[in-house]
């Protein structure tokens, strides 16, 4: 997936470029504004983040151009929070319309959202992924190995999709923590150990053993 | 006005006329008028005076009764001047003309004050509007290299965010007619979007959060959030100090949605609950428990005024504290 950004404070326009980067997302940042619609184009993006401000014309201007020639998901960027703006930004044919300051995974949510509702080729979420041929099946919320299966509860659903996002890596405790709270799990340190536990137990059962590693002191990994 | 306020205001005249009489009857006197002649003409200059003071009192009676109807018509007082009824008496005329003059500088006034509050409005949505450029990318910077130390930026910067969002958001308060999108709204979005801006405190503090919103309402998604954070950050900030745990969630009612945020917290002296919607209203929570500006529930409340929403709490000291509001059935529905 790529995507363009354009955005004229060049802070921003750096993180947020390092941000899309981990999310595993190709990345083209533009920083001559001179014919951005023309410019983000050539680069041939699945979508295109785009800031209401920019010095020589305005996002909404950018925006129509782009819309001429092209239907590439389009999410605004902007501080302004006037509903105005936001009927404005939709109107001119943006997908979304996102206001600064954002939380971050709630950007990233947003572009997963436009992502899938635009449907580009290859956007589809795969609904199985597979790790040491362990299987977690996205859509109904269920682990399998070797054809048995269990079924998971959203929070060791939620615990396990991230690890699996992340095999290999030491997921630090808080990091899976904080990745719980945005995605509508509200857990502690505690609860979280006790859910461990609990899938570990799961695991147990389908004959999986030491799948879920504990690295003392810095986290999980698979 | 009323007759003996009027005839007290014209004693001096009546009195000329009186030493008037006097001075007559005495020379009428003198150059021989008979007694009934005498009479006769004080009588008729007696009944000539009394019908103008009826005929004066009734006009002026009018007059005034006329201003005071404008007055209790328009809205804006000051226009009395441009509304004053005509008169032909020189002193009405004269007034009138003051009274214009004097209305004219205080329009005038008015309108300078308007517009210096306007600027000043302007000036502060636009500095907010940039201030948020260097949080974003604050946030961003802490986003992208985790450590201990960001997340503690993290939590600081989200603090900054919170003042400066009250900010615009009390700057816009009085205007809330230009800025909304009445909108069908899934209470249990905002609400996690709202506990996961605040996952740090949350996880930080140890509270526990629980979320249970299946019902929707039609209402501004944008103001929905601000309020409910509002009240959320007095759950973290009010909270016990183990086990603290806050629950926001929805009541379908007859007449419409109540979505409550119930926390177990410190909660409020009963007689002081009444107060905590007033504004600059701190109480002895907002004195023991850190700085508190008296500003959060008011702009809550004044907002939810704004959107019809109904606000309201209930609390008991030591227990915990409910705010709930009430989102009525019905009303600013866009179907």
């Amino acid at each position: 997936m790529h995507i363009v950004i354009i955005e004229d404070e060049p802070a921003i326009r750096q993180e947020l470029a390092l941000l899309l980067r981990n999310a595993l997302y190709e990345v083209t940042a533009l920083d001559d504004f001179h014919d951005a619609a023309a410019a983000a184009l050539a680069a041939a993006p699945d979508l295109i983040l785009l800031d209401v401000k920019l010095p020589d014309e305005s996002g909404f201007a950018v925006c129509a151009k782009v819309r001429a020639v092209s239907d590439v998901p389009i999410i605004f960027l902007t501080s302004q929070t006037d509903a105005a703006d936001e009927l404005n930004g939709m109107l001119g044919g943006g997908d979304d319309y996102i206001t600064k300051p954002f939380h971050p995974p709630v950007l990233l949510a947003r572009i997963a959202a436009v992502l899938k509702r635009t449907k580009k080729t290859g956007a589809k979420e795969p609904d199985m992924m597979e790790y040491k041929g362990v299987r977690l099946d996205i859509a109904r919320g269920s682990i399998c190995f070797q054809g048995r299966q269990a079924e998971l509860t959203k929070k060791e659903f939620q615990i396990l999709y991230y690890l699996f996002q992340h095999t290999g890596k030491i997921i630090p405790r808080m990091e899976l923590i904080e990745y719980l709270w945005d995605n509508q799990v509200f857990i502690d340190d505690n609860a979280l150990s006790v859910n461990m536990t609990r899938i570990r137990g799961k695991m147990e059962q389908l004959g999986v053993h030491g799948f879920v590693e504990t690295k003392r002191g810095m986290g999980y990994r698979l | 006005m009323n007759i003996l306020s009027f005839l007290r205001d014209k004693l001096l005249l009546y009195l000329l006329h009186l030493s008037c009489m006097m001075a007559l009857a005495v020379f009428l006197r003198a150059t021989g008028y008979s007694a009934d002649g005498r009479l006769l003409v004080l009588i008729c200059w007696f009944l000539v005076l009394c019908i103008w003071t009826v005929c004066e009192y009734h006009r002026r009676k009018r007059y005034f009764s006329r201003m005071e109807a404008v007055l209790a018509q328009i809205d804006q007082r000051f226009l009395l001047g441009e509304l004053m009824p005509f008169s032909d008496r020189l002193e009405d005329r004269l007034y009138r003309e003051m009274i214009r003059q004097s209305n004219r500088s205080v329009i005038e006034k008015i309108h300078a004050a308007e517009e210096q509050k306007n600027d000043y409005r302007a000036y502060i949505e636009g500095w907010v509007h940039e201030i948020k450029a260097p949080i974003t990318s604050i946030a961003l910077m802490c986003e992208n290299h985790k450590s201990e130390v960001t997340r503690s930026i993290s939590r600081e910067n989200g603090k900054i965010e919170n003042y400066v969002d009250r900010t615009l958001y009390y700057a816009r308060s009085d205007e809330v007619y230009k800025d909304y999108i009445i909108e069908e709204t899934n209470l249990a979005d905002v609400a996690a979007e709202v506990v996961a801006r605040n996952k740090y405190y949350f996880i930080q503090d140890g509270v526990q959060a629980e979320i249970d919103c299946p019902d929707d309402v039609c209402t501004d998604r944008k103001w929905i959030a601000f309020i409910l954070n509002q009240i959320l950050q007095n759950s973290l900030k009010y909270r016990r100090e183990t086990g603290a745990m806050i629950r926001i969630y929805t009541q379908r009612r007859a007449r419409g949605v109540c979505l409550a945020v119930e926390d177990n917290g410190i909660g409020i002296r009963q007689e002081e609950v009444p107060r905590i919607f007033e504004k600059n209203f701190t109480g002895t929570n907002g004195r023991t428990h850190g700085r508190s500006t008296g500003m959060g529930l008011y702009l809550c409340a004044k907002l939810c005024g704004k959107l019809g929403i109904g606000i309201g709490a209930e609390s008991q000291e030591h227990v915990g504290t409910k705010i709930m509001l009430e989102f009525p059935a019905g009303t600013f529905h866009m179907r």
